[in-house]
């Protein structure tokens, strides 16, 4: 398996090459960039839904539980630290120290730039759920870097 | 024993970072004009001894010392230089200044990319780390000397 490093270089490149596109005049710049990196994310993440080895899934927990263990672990080598749900399609998967955010700062400084670097994550999760067969919105949140919070919500179709 | 001050220069001379713990006597001068000074120092004591020297070198410099201090020298292949003020009972302690490099440096500055290469460091985690790291090197205490 390659580096983790590389992975975290294309992405901070991917991140400040998308990132940059903000200044465009269209509709929503911001936005738009970010939800490009997100797409990507999505991608990769209905790639890996489908390579990593698992068994059958029983409930919607079980997946959830996939994506916080085998996913997690293969994309940043760690498991996330805790889930939580309201028994509704909503969850709160919890990294209290994200791979990507250790870097920058342990408290706020940075804490405007780190949203975009979850966009990609946000997608990775979403692609994997949609190949699971979920349809799902998921968005990110930091409080104190490097812990972030991901909300999983489930579409029932 | 103790540790005075600490440098970071990059490839062109850019003082990437400076941070100071015991040091009675200062320059007298801005820092802007110490760091240039420092550099122009270091810079003219790479050539001097790679002119100097009577054998192909491995290393090159490493330190030097006077009769109150000695300074340290570390620089990788790619320019960046960690220059370290210990006082004379300090023996070489390359290990730690390229753990400063690798450990410090690269995973906090390089790996962080809202950190821009070639300026002074401005994350705030890095220099805490740094401090704390240095505060915990065993000749790092002014009393114990």
């Amino acid at each position: 398996m390659a580096d983790v490093v590389l992975f975290e270089f294309l992405h901070a490149e991917m991140v400040a090459e998308l990132g940059a596109r903000d200044t465009d005049p269209g509709p929503g710049g911001q936005k738009r960039s970010l939800s490009v990196l997100e797409g990507t994310g999505f991608r990769v993440g209905q790639a890996l839904g489908e390579r990593l080895p698992r068994e059958t899934f029983r409930e919607e927990l079980d997946v959830l539980k996939f994506l916080c263990r085998d996913l997690w672990v293969a994309v940043f080598q760690k498991q996330m630290d805790g889930l939580c749900t309201n028994h509704q399609g909503t969850y709160i998967l919890q990294d209290n120290s994200f791979p990507l955010l250790i870097p920058m700062a342990l408290g706020l400084q940075y804490l405007e730039d780190a949203p975009k670097f979850l966009a990609f994550t946000c997608g990775l999760l979403r692609g994997t759920l949609r190949t699971l067969g979920f349809q799902s919105l998921v968005t990110s949140s930091v409080a104190t870097l490097p812990a972030c919070k991901f909300q999983v919500e489930i579409r029932k179709s | 024993m103790t540790v005075h001050n600490l440098y970071l220069f990059d490839r062109n001379g850019v003082c990437l970072h400076y941070s100071e713990w015991h040091r009675k006597k200062q320059a007298g001068i801005p820092k802007e004009e110490e760091y240039k000074l420092m550099y122009g120092m270091l810079f003219s004591i790479r050539s001097f001894v790679s002119k100097m020297s009577p054998l192909d070198m491995k290393d090159g410099f490493l330190a030097f010392q006077t009769s109150r201090y000695k300074l340290h020298y570390y620089e990788t292949p790619t320019g960046i230089k960690v220059v370290m003020n210990t006082d004379l009972g300090v023996g070489p302690i390359r290990d730690v200044l390229h753990h400063i490099y690798s450990a410090l440096y690269v995973e906090l500055v390089v790996k962080n990319p809202l950190c821009p290469l070639g300026q002074t460091v401005q994350s705030e985690l890095f220099r805490c780390r740094l401090d704390s790291y240095v505060r915990s090197l065993p000749f790092f205490s002014a009393r114990a000397g």
